[in-house]
């Protein structure tokens, strides 16, 4: 059975304004068009978060939506060598079944089973939550403990960012209008290392991250604190690591104790940036503690 | 600009050639361009899960899928669960498990108990529970609709 | 017991669920005719303020629309109300609340519409806005409507409260808060209206109180009731909130398409609909008892007050039940009550599932806790002590008749989740990261309207020549299950099996004016009349049955769809064929049913009176783990316990335990609808929270039935008090885990932490800002 149907549908309030919609097949034509729309097109992949945001009153809607959901290099998660690759349109869904990442960067798979829904977790994507640069975008804290690095493509070429250094503020990136995400690429961890990441929200599920907590742990053989990273989330208008309570760990004996110091710590430079405001009250403790049970979390493993 | 964007999809096994408004949602076409309103406007920003579908197999929000988008993909809806007059095993087992209520977030449900039993025939409640985590539902407190997917009439 | 019956009480499908598993069932948004309109409301950019100036001539000249309407083009009652009529379907001079409409669109498209809204002009004298009706009520504040805000004082009295505290060894006062909850039916608000073809309208739409809707609608357009007719849509959830915001929007969609001549749709979105839609009522609830050390109660002394939002709507009713059960299912003979209700410029507050107990009980069963820890009893114990049982006396004079059956629904809940032991234990635990607490509440509740109005419904039971059946009533379904009860009575009466009978949607101009479906009264009130429908029609097809086999009446009767010798069992003539016979002989084949409600009294000045004609009882036991370092709760067991007199379908009556305790669970943990300075906060489902179904735990359900002769079959009810107790049980549950008690809710990641609320201020990054109780 074959049907056609070309009556066309308007709509108005709470929805989204006419825009020119491209869905190219491959990166010269995607690139073509960025550098052809600059500023004033939009790139939607799973649209679990630009979609909301065009339907809002008001929202300034793009004179271009280019859909790279069509250019299959730009799907699958692999492994070069020492490193690890994602590409830009893995779905949280994709990360949190990986084997490779279960095995590597486990933290990234829990990471990815906290965000939002089924539904969500199976459009929405990893380079989606960067590029959109919430706060409280779950996959970050994670892939910056991780040292990832994200590679950027536009007509003039491809560079390569520390994801660290790539967020100017909440909701802004310093990737170019031109530029498209490819993929997310980290080193490997040490085979000894553990990883761990906690959220916290107000309910237990489809739930906005009220505060996370990603850790990394490596303990050496001597049972002393080789390396530890710790990355929050929801706590900094953009994210870091915390070297000053990681700086607490290094060297030293992994306990409960050392661990609440280090959260302490967190809290402490939290309220260093942030300054002190309505919710710090309920944050500063809870940092810590946050802290304190990712440190552990990678410690039982 | 350009008022539509041709687009072919496979929706409920059949093949449609559809002119759709770059901006609007599937959710919008299947409702108003098709008449498939089995498929259910909770609250557009994909929290409720009224609208769940599954593109290719996967359970999603068609409020947050532009309609330009499913061009070549398949699309199941509510509409495409049973087989004429016979009922999905989900649906006897909705209706045998007291699983409707309203029965407004009923597609929605069924559409993500159908992902989930899909690639898994005996799942735990835990994961029952996390397969329908993205569908609100106001009147049953969800144990019966887990119950129903729990208990499906196995054949 | 159960032998007796062949259907009630058996496990039977819902009626209306086929159309719901396959996609088929039609909600009020998924009607559209050939040529309509689209309609839209133009609401209002202040809480409260005076109009200066509205001018339409710019929107007007927009192509595609067709008519734009103000107040003035309203032909009759411009305003609309059950209890006092001062809600407006269009303001003219003045907007009371951020939902107020001002002018509404009919247009060719749902944008242009969108275009044309923008495109009206409004200028506004700001008002001071009021936000807290504690402060609506000082004197000296600007009144809301009339000459003041107070708009509602009722009371209770009983025996000397004085003499009571006197007669007390100490005194234990607490003050709660409960916030503003918002329905959350998952369908929004949709219409659609037509222009009738010998004048008037028929609108099809997601309305719970047709009847009340269908008067209003009348009322604005100038017609007789009869030229209105609604259809109810299967309606996609309500919970209580489908009423006034329903009959506004049928009223303006009505007068749209009488307007233009043509069919007009309006359909809200979400945040239209949790903008404009009123809200179960925050309370503020100063609550004082008097006790002895032995536990008993000598004095309770209750003040509430009501944020009655800016309209009436159900606050005179919804506070009466408040006042009635204000102080639980417990002897105290002295007792004073009183319950205001304040206009404020907040959403207006109306009936939600619970009507004006959720409140009190969250107050009542917190302090029964409070009094159980000052006397060293456990929450059981001074419950089992204080607890109404057979002939107990209530607050208000009622002596009670039935079965009180508090006592057994309190011990099983207990029994069944291990109550005293874990009790205990937990209350003992020292430390620790996660702590684990149970708790307990229970209440009394009065069935249907009680002595707020009348109180009768009809059902309709037509058989068919074939032998197919049509049930039809005036009490509503919205997902409770009320036309799966009637049509299983109407069964159980006429011996036929379910799959005979179609129930039709309720349709306000072929039932008789049922009043609205509140109050659980869906099965004691529709159930009845079917059953009285399907008893005419069972004595006319027996008199058929008896001529036609040539026997007397007495020895036949109906069962498994056939016509039945009662002595013999033997199958006489098939259902089908016994219709088809009362067809042919002319006989009337339809029966219409009739529930009056037994009587009820109410002494407003006194405050004393039989308020309801019966009571159900219930209790909810739970056991919670609190996140001591977090704040955050999970709910780990639930037991829910409830004497509905009889389950007529059990699937159905879980069905609504389970729901009412996820709805409870978050009225306890999660839901609040915030509101600002008369500006909200939460307008969607991503910021305000309901329960998933990874929050909800497996719930234990345990139906008590103790047959109650005012139901049909001995039922009585269910929507209503599976949802009053989930909150204070989670909240005792806290406290025997924490130690501390929670005098607000919901029991948030703060609060449960901290003791106190933190509000978000206006700018990022500024100042702490804490409410402190």
């Amino acid at each position: 059975m074959y049907i056609r149907v070309v009556s066309v549908f308007i709509r108005g309030k709470y929805s989204m304004r006419l825009f020119e919609f491209y869905s190219p097949r491959t990166f010269d034509e995607a690139t073509a068009l960025l550098s052809q729309y600059g500023a004033d097109a939009k790139i939607i992949a799973g649209g679990t978060d630009l979609l909301i945001e065009l339907r809002k009153p008001g929202a300034k809607t793009p004179k271009a939506i280019i859909d790279i959901s069509k250019i299959s290099e730009l799907t699958g998660i692999r492994e070069e060598g020492d490193l690890v690759v994602l590409n830009a349109l893995t779905t949280h869904s994709d990360i949190l079944r990986s084997q490779t990442l279960q095995k590597h960067a486990s933290l990234l798979c829990s990471a990815a089973s906290t965000i939002g829904s089924p539904q969500i977790r199976n459009r929405g994507t990893v380079g989606g939550n960067i590029m959109n640069a919430a706060t409280c975008a779950d996959m970050v804290p994670p892939l910056i403990a991780l040292d990832a690095q994200v590679t950027l493509k536009s007509r003039g070429g491809t560079r390569t960012s520390s994801l660290s250094e790539f967020f100017v503020k909440p909701y802004v990136t310093s990737a170019r209008p031109d530029e498209i995400l490819i993929d997310i690429r980290f080193p490997k961890p040490p085979a000894a290392a553990s990883s761990s990441f906690v959220k916290l929200g107000r309910r237990n599920a489809v739930s906005i991250s009220r505060l996370s907590v990603a850790a990394i742990l490596h303990v050496e053989k001597n049972a002393l604190v080789k390396e530890a990273r710790i990355v929050p989330g929801s706590a900094f208008p953009t994210w870091q690591r915390v070297m000053e309570a990681e700086s607490i760990l290094v060297g030293k004996k992994p306990s409960r104790e050392l661990f609440a110091e280090a959260g302490k710590k967190v809290a402490e430079v939290m309220i260093s940036i942030t300054g002190r405001r309505w919710s710090t009250e309920y944050k500063e403790p809870v940092i810590a503690v946050l802290v304190r049970r990712a440190l552990e979390a990678c410690w039982d493993n | 600009m350009r008022e539509s964007v041709g687009i072919i999809a496979t929706i409920n096994k059949k093949k449609y050639e559809i002119e759709v408004a770059p901006n609007t949602t599937l959710l919008d076409v299947l409702r108003d361009q098709l008449g498939l309103t089995g498929t259910k406007r909770g609250c557009e920003i994909g929290e409720c899960g009224a609208c769940t579908v599954l593109i290719d197999g996967q359970a999603v929000n068609s409020c947050l899928v532009l309609a330009a988008q499913i061009d070549g993909h398949e699309i199941v809806t509510i509409e495409g669960l049973a087989d004429g007059n016979t009922l999905h095993p989900l649906q006897e087992s909705f209706l045998d498990h007291d699983a409707v209520h309203c029965g407004f977030c009923t597609p929605g449900m069924l559409m993500s108990a159908k992902a989930l039993v899909d690639g898994d025939i005996d799942p735990s409640e835990e994961e029952i529970r996390i397969a329908i985590s993205g569908n609100l539902c106001r009147c049953s407190g969800y144990q019966q609709i887990v119950d129903a997917v729990k208990e499906i009439p196995k054949k | 017991m159960g032998s007796k019956h062949k259907i009630i009480g058996k496990p039977e499908r819902r009626v209306d669920a086929w159309g719901k598993v396959t996609g088929r069932a039609k909600f009020a948004e998924d009607y559209s005719v050939a040529h309509q309109l689209w309609g839209k409301v133009l609401r209002s950019k202040h809480p409260h303020a005076k109009i200066l100036r509205i001018d339409t001539t710019k929107a007007e000249t927009l192509p595609g629309v067709e008519a734009i309407v103000t107040a003035r083009d309203i032909p009759g009652s411009k305003v609309f109300g059950i209890v006092v009529k001062n809600q407006q379907i269009l303001c003219e001079d003045r907007v009371r609340y951020l939902g107020d409409g001002i002018a509404l669109v009919a247009a060719r498209s749902r944008e242009i519409c969108e275009e044309a809204v923008a495109l009206i002009e409004i200028d506004y004298e700001p008002l001071p806005v009021i936000s807290d009706p504690e402060e609506a009520l000082k004197p000296g504040a600007l009144p809301i409507h009339g000459d003041k805000n107070e708009f509602v004082h009722h009371k209770v009295c009983k025996g000397d409260v004085e003499k009571g505290f006197a007669e007390a060894d100490f005194i234990i006062e607490c003050t709660f808060k409960t916030q503003f909850v918002e329905h959350s039916y998952i369908e929004p608000e949709a219409v659609l209206a037509e222009p009738a073809e010998q004048g008037g309208v028929v609108i099809t739409g997601s309305v719970q109180n047709l009847f009340s809707s269908r008067r209003s609608v009348a009322e604005a357009l100038n017609l007789p009731l009869s030229r209105v007719q609604i259809i109810q849509a299967t309606l996609g959830g309500s919970f209580g909130g489908k009423d006034e915001v329903m009959t506004s929007m049928c009223c303006r969609a009505a007068i749209l398409a009488t307007k233009t001549g043509k069919p007009v749709k309006m359909v809200n979105s979400r945040e239209e609909s949790m903008l404009e839609s009123y809200k179960r009522h925050p309370y503020v609830l100063y609550y004082k008892w008097g006790a002895k050390h032995d536990g008993s109660i000598t004095a309770m002394e209750v003040r509430c007050i009501a944020d009655g939002g800016a309209y009436a709507s159900m606050s005179p009713f919804v506070t009466w039940r408040s006042v009635v059960q204000a102080t639980g299912p417990y002897c105290c003979e002295n007792v004073k009550t009183d319950i205001y209700a304040a206009y404020t410029n907040n959403n207006y507050t109306g009936a939600m599932r619970g009507f004006g107990s959720p409140q009190v009980n969250f107050a009542i069963e917190s302090m029964m806790d409070e009094l159980a820890a000052k006397v060293g009893m456990n929450p059981l114990e001074i419950r089992m002590k204080n607890g109404f049982e057979n002939g107990a006396v209530t607050a208000t004079g009622q002596k009670l008749t039935h079965t009180v059956s508090l006592k057994e629904v309190l011990t099983k809940a207990a029994q069944e989740i291990g109550f005293e032991a874990k009790w205990q234990k937990y209350r003992s635990l020292k430390s620790g990261e996660k702590k684990r607490g149970v708790g307990l509440a229970c209440s009394y509740r009065g069935v249907s309207l009680g002595a707020e109005g009348t109180d009768a419904a009809e059902t309709i039971v037509s058989v068919q020549t074939d032998g197919s059946v049509i049930v039809s009533s005036g009490v509503t379904d919205m997902g409770q299950g009320a036309q799966t009860q009637m049509s299983q009575i109407a069964a159980e009466v006429l011996g036929i099996t379910m799959d005979r009978i179609q129930f039709l949607n309720t349709n306000t101009s072929r039932v008789a004016d049922s009043g609205p479906t509140v109050a659980s009264r869906g099965t004691i009130m529709g159930g009845t009349a079917a059953k009285n429908a399907a008893e005419k029609v069972k004595t006319t097809l027996l008199e058929v049955g008896a001529a036609m086999i040539g026997c007397d009446v007495g020895s036949l009767d109906l069962a498994e769809n056939y016509l039945i010798n009662v002595k013999t069992n033997e199958r006489l003539a098939s259902f089908s064929e016994l219709c088809a016979e009362c067809f042919r002989k002319g006989k009337p084949m339809m029966g219409f049913g009739w529930h009056h409600s037994p009587p009820t009294s109410w002494d407003e000045e006194h405050g004393q009176g039989d308020a309801y004609f019966t009571f159900v009882y219930g209790a909810n036991a739970t056991e919670v783990e609190v996140d001591t370092e977090t704040g955050k709760v999970n709910v780990i067991d639930f037991v829910s316990v409830h004497d509905v007199g009889k389950a007529i379908n059990r699937g159905m009556v879980i069905g609504q335990m389970c729901g009412g305790v996820a709805m409870g669970l978050g009225y306890g943990l999660l839901e609040e609808f915030e509101i600002e300075e008369g500006v909200p906060k939460q307008l969607n489902f991503d910021e305000y929270l309901i329960a998933t179904a990874m929050d909800v735990p497996r719930i234990r359900t345990i139906i008590v039935e103790n047959e109650d002769p005012a139901g049909p079959f001995g039922a009585k009810s269910v929507g209503e008090p599976t949802n009053e107790l989930a909150a204070p049980a989670i909240v005792n549950a806290i406290f025997n885990a924490t130690g501390r008690r929670l005098y607000e809710i919901p029991a948030n990641l703060e609060r449960v932490l901290l003791g106190h609320k933190l509000t978000r201020t206006g700018k990022r990054g500024s100042e702490v800002k804490a409410n402190h109780g």
